[in-house]
């Protein structure tokens, strides 16, 4: 073989154009653009993060309590070693504003701050006053987030109350620069003056707030050495220290993860397109039968003829590549300044070569793997072979190295997906799924051709001619059915799989959790405010039930004595305060698996009554010492029963149950669940309220609704990934219908001869079409239908229910696309004169 | 009355080429009689297909009048012309024409169903059958050689028993022996059915078999005479 004649051969070749390859470049631009747009945007948004990572995090460092403040040996080592340090008590409140009608709550997010509040960045409210300003005034000042304030239907200069005390509103609350670094809230913010707090009876012991301090430490301080000391001498008091470099972790998490799905979205375009791609290359073949029979009549070897087209695949493959790079990277530029507006973090918008890289590698690989399949066919195939192979492609193995060429390939794109996504399970799933969708795809467009076959020749529709036409097109040799059903089918599926999630998740969130959810959680109730709390909701008749638990918060520190980190590495339940509760006896729905609850009467040494699903995760037996830092004071317990509790039910559960006398001592309050009558709940609201202001009741259809808000934002960034793979399957649509129209020119002239008339040829062309996306669509929802059940079963661990609307919208879509490209280019074959056409290939 | 089936008054057909329009036929004026078997020759270029193409109404002729059983096709439409060729027409190409996802059975019976015929596929396997593919009838055309998909096609166009036959050289794609049986085929078919024939071929021999021969040149009737007449010179 001589690389250079197939270089020359390969360079003559292409001065023929590329005009034959505009779906083969768009499907591998668009899969590529997408692929780099979301890979663009995602490190983006991670470089905004780490840039920006001092404004989010509201100082370089930061010491984080739950339900205390910092001791004075705490407080004492911060003062030595920042310059600065701002203290921030975090917690859920009620503000209170007294109307005509009685009194109305709304829940917030109280933020209290002293005077160096913010260390870093800028709080921007409107009207554009100093936050110093806006807090001081001889009622005390406050400013809320807009919602909130439109919620209590405040203006400028109204008061309303957090807890006893009285608050003036002076602004509105525009942008608080720390406001991604926290977590995921239920209420909107206000903040206020921490002293201005001193009297409002919210921040008392045992009530539910964090503290923050936030350090400001000298240019060049050592983040890591700092978290080392920090850690060492704090975390058993249950400290959990945070600096710039990871700011906002759950942010990054959220971003790197919808970041690595989006991108397995992505290559679902691709795997679209190479379906597509690979027809492309097929055509060309096809029409390149006479060179290539013409090439080895005049000697060339078969090798040589392979590597001439493979080169100029090559230069196909990087024209559309960096078609689709320049347009990836385009993209997010062009709409950053959107973006920027819409995203609640910093994003560092720019041209990112990594991201590029990725995407490059994916198309590269793609095109590989659909490309080398056929480019094999030119050297097997004899050339008197090809000469006879145009009506009926036979089918033919590839040789050994070819085919082993491309399973390399398949395994260096699903390797590189794997590495590359950092979610290694959820793109082995991906992978698998995409491949297991084309197989059953190539299995249903086999299906389809043959039932087509069979019914064509069945009596039923002998007298039909447009259904037998059609069904003799969509059935028979040579037609465009298998690459119609693979590529808008797997781009279906992909939005089914959305579509059935999405939907399945919002049935279990709006419709199953509310039937046996609470209407409200109560928290921060004092022990002395009990009795009336009790009094007042299990008197009221609209009151079906009513649970209460005392609540501590702690952090488990040591498992047997070992740090409970390196045993139990990032389990939720070790990460950071947990709740804690303590009870005498077993409640009424609680069932022990495993070992014996304490006597009522028990006063010996602590135990612990553990979740037994997380005791499960965390390898915890019965007899293991666990201890627990709540308040500053280490408790060391032994396991002695294992619990089955079950949170989907949104009542009240606890991973740690300890006995009274262990725990009891400490300053707590009470947490309770009341499940009221939906018309009574308002009431019972205000009733509380007015008893004990320092109570704050979270209404858990709010919290449901601010759930389903955050799915929706999710389902809808998946969706147009989605959607990008849908485009790319429509191109590839187009493509089959355009390769398909000379056939269909001259399958008209034909029928025009025999008699038809251009009515029935046209309804004979929509047939086809309407059955080819009919199919695609069924099939669709059939492996959409399949991912959907795998996700809700083994994901989400619950039940999947076929959601028929979005699978109906998917099948039509499919039908009504199919028709409108087949329609499309129907108009040719219609308009023909037969003669010419007839003539033309005599 | 003349009992003229295709009956041609200064027809004339220009195309658009490439390079401009390009006049195909001069006012040619002919007319065949019911049962007549005719030849159409004449050199490469010399319009032979394309008068074909006109008397089938493949082809709108640009001037003159094409009357064929008394419709002049210059005045239907599109689907007009179609429907006349479902009722009264059968036509043979060259190169077959055979519809390539239809199988054998299927490409014979779609102008039968076209036209309404109830037994169209009895028809059809019955046609198939007296060209000597009863054992095909499930055969794409990719499945057949070129001589098999030429009495395919021949089946096609006998089927629906049409007044009119035309055939566009169906043997130019076929060696001498299978072209020589298609050509029985032809003629065996034309006589059981009574059809008249219209055949534009380049070989003699095929052309001495007909009642008449037309020979072209340069778009215009050169000859119109017998064929024993045209043979001898």
């Amino acid at each position: 073989m001589s690389l250079a004649v197939a270089g020359r051969i390969a360079r003559r070749e292409l001065r023929g154009g590329i005009a034959g390859f505009r779906v083969f470049l768009l499907c591998l631009a668009l899969g590529v653009a997408a692929i780099a747009a979301v890979g663009s945007v995602r490190v983006a948004i991670q470089q905004g993060l780490e840039r920006e990572g001092a404004v989010i995090l509201g100082g370089d460092g930061q010491m984080e309590f739950t339900y205390r403040f910092a001791t004075e040996t705490e407080r004492a080592w911060m003062e030595e070693n920042a310059l600065e340090v701002s203290e921030i008590v975090e917690f859920r409140s009620m503000v209170v504003v007294d109307g005509p009608d009685g009194a109305e709550r709304g829940l917030t997010q109280v933020k209290a701050v002293d005077d160096l509040y913010p260390l870093k960045g800028s709080v921007l409210l409107s009207p554009d006053i100093p936050l110093a300003s806006a807090l001081g005034g001889e009622i005390p000042g406050a400013v809320i987030q807009q919602i909130l304030v439109d919620r209590m239907g405040l203006e400028i200069g109204d008061t309303f109350r957090l807890g006893t005390q009285e608050f003036r509103l002076s602004a509105v609350l525009e942008r608080e620069p720390d406001s991604a670094g926290g977590g995921f809230g239920l209420g909107p913010t206000t903040i206020v003056r921490t002293e201005d707090l001193a009297e409002s009876g919210l921040i008392g012991a045992g009530s539910l707030f964090e503290t923050e301090y936030r350090l400001s430490l000298p240019e060049g301080t050592d983040l890591q050495a700092m978290e080392d000391t920090a850690e060492g001498l704090f975390r058993d008091t249950g400290m959990r220290w945070r600096d710039s470099r990871n700011a906002a972790p759950g942010v990054e998490r959220f971003v790197e993860r919808i970041g690595s799905f989006l991108v397995l979205v992505g290559l679902a375009g691709l795997a679209v397109g190479g379906v597509g791609i690979s027809a492309a290359v097929r055509a060309y073949l096809d029409g390149k039968t006479p060179v290539i029979a013409t090439l080895k009549t005049l000697g060339a070897e078969g090798s040589t003829i392979f590597a001439a087209y493979l080169m100029q695949i090559g230069v196909l493959t990087a024209l559309g590549v960096t078609a689709g790079l320049t347009l990836g990277a385009a993209i997010p530029l062009l709409a950053a300044p959107i973006l920027s507006a819409s995203l609640p973090i910093p994003a560092a918008f720019g041209v990112h070569p990594g991201p590029l890289a990725e995407a490059a590698l994916y198309g590269i690989l793609t095109a590989l793997v659909f490309t080398l399949w056929p480019l094999a066919r030119t050297e097997q195939v004899r050339a008197a072979e090809l000469f006879r192979d145009a009506a009926a492609p036979k089918f033919h193995w590839p040789r050994g190295r070819y085919l082993t060429a491309v399973i390399l390939a398949v395994l260096a794109l699903v390797g590189s997906a794997v590495m590359l996504s950092g979610i290694p399970t959820l793109a082995m799933g991906s992978v698998g799924g995409i491949a297991g969708a084309l197989v059953l795809l190539i299995g249903a467009a086999w299906l389809v051709r043959r039932a087509a076959r069979r019914l064509a020749r069945s009596k039923l529709v002998r007298g039909r001619t447009a259904l037998r036409l059609a069904l003799g097109a969509v059935g028979g040799p040579g037609g465009e059915t298998t690459s119609v059903v693979l590529s808008l089918g797997l781009g279906l599926a992909v939005l089914a799989a959305v579509g059935q999630i999405d939907s399945n998740l919002r049935t279990v969130i709006a419709e199953e959790l509310p039937q046996d959810a609470p209407s409200y959680f109560f928290v921060d109730i004092q022990t002395d405010q009990l009795p009336e709390f009790l009094s007042r909701t299990r008197g009221d008749p609209d009151v079906r039930r009513v649970d209460t638990a005392p609540m501590l918060r702690g952090v488990i520190t040591e498992i047997n004595g070992q740090p409970a980190r390196e045993v139990a590495g990032d389990h939720w339940v070790v990460r950071g305060d947990r709740g804690i509760t303590y009870a005498a006896a077993l409640g009424p729905d609680t069932r022990i698996t495993e070992g014996a609850f304490w006597p009522e009467d028990y006063s010996g040494p602590p135990q612990i009554s553990f979740a037994e699903e997380e005791a499960l995760e965390l390898g915890l037996e019965l007899g293991d010492r666990l201890t627990v830092n709540i308040l500053g004071r280490d408790i060391e317990a032994e396991i002695t029963s294992f619990r089955v509790v079950d949170f989907s039910t949104a009542g009240i559960g606890f991973v740690l149950t300890m006995n009274p006398a262990a725990v009891a001592g400490a300053p707590h309050t009470h947490i309770a669940t009341v499940y009221a009558a939906e018309q009574a709940e308002a009431q019972l609201l205000r009733d509380v309220a007015s008893d004990a202001p320092n109570i704050t009741a979270i209404r858990v259809r709010d919290a449901i609704d601010r759930v389903t808000e955050a799915l929706s934002g999710l389902a809808a960034a998946t969706s147009y990934g989605a959607a990008a793979t849908l485009i790319t399957g429509f191109v590839v649509l187009i493509g089959a219908a355009a390769a398909g129209e000379r056939a269909r020119v001259f399958e008209a002239a034909v029928l025009k001869t025999v008699g038809a008339t251009r009515g029935r040829i046209l309804a004979s062309f929509a047939l086809r079409s309407a059955f080819l996306g009919l199919a695609a669509g069924l099939v669709a929802i059939l492996a959409g239908g399949l991912a959907g059940w795998g996700v809700m079963t083994f994901v989400m661990e619950t039940n999947y229910r076929f959601e028929p609307v979005s699978a109906l919208a998917i099948v039509t879509g499919g039908a009504m696309a199919t028709l409108l490209a087949g329609l499309g280019f129907a108009l040719r074959p219609l308009a023909t004169r037969p003669a010419r056409t007839l003539r033309g290939r005599e | 009355m003349s009992d003229a089936v295709l009956s041609l008054t200064d027809v004339s057909l220009r195309l658009d080429g490439n390079a401009g329009p390009v006049d195909i036929l001069h006012d040619i004026s002919l007319e065949v009689t019911t049962g007549e078997t005719v030849g159409l020759i004449g050199p490469s270029g010399s319009g032979k297909s394309s008068l074909l193409m006109v008397l089938g109404g493949l082809e709108r002729a640009t001037g003159g009048q094409v009357l064929a059983l008394g419709h002049d096709l210059t005045r239907l439409d599109e689907d007009a012309l179609a429907r006349f060729r479902r009722d009264h027409m059968g036509v043979v190409f060259q190169s077959f024409h055979l519809i390539p996802t239809m199988t054998a059975l299927e490409n014979v019976a779609t102008p039968l169903e076209l036209a309404g015929a109830a037994d169209s596929f009895e028809r059809a396997e019955a046609e198939l059958a007296s060209v000597g593919l009863a054992d095909r009838l499930h055969h794409y055309p990719s499945q057949m050689s070129g001589g098999e998909q030429q009495r395919v096609a021949l089946a096609r166009a006998a089927a629906p028993r049409p007044k009119l036959l035309l055939a566009d050289e169906p043997t130019g794609n076929l060696d001498g022996t299978t072209g020589e049986a298609i050509m029985d085929l032809l003629f065996g078919l034309r006589d059981r059915h009574g059809a008249t024939l219209v055949l534009v071929t380049h070989a003699r021999e095929l052309a001495a078999r007909c009642d008449r021969v037309i020979r072209l040149r340069d778009g215009r009737v050169d000859s119109d005479i017998g064929a024993q007449r045209e043979a001898a010179e």
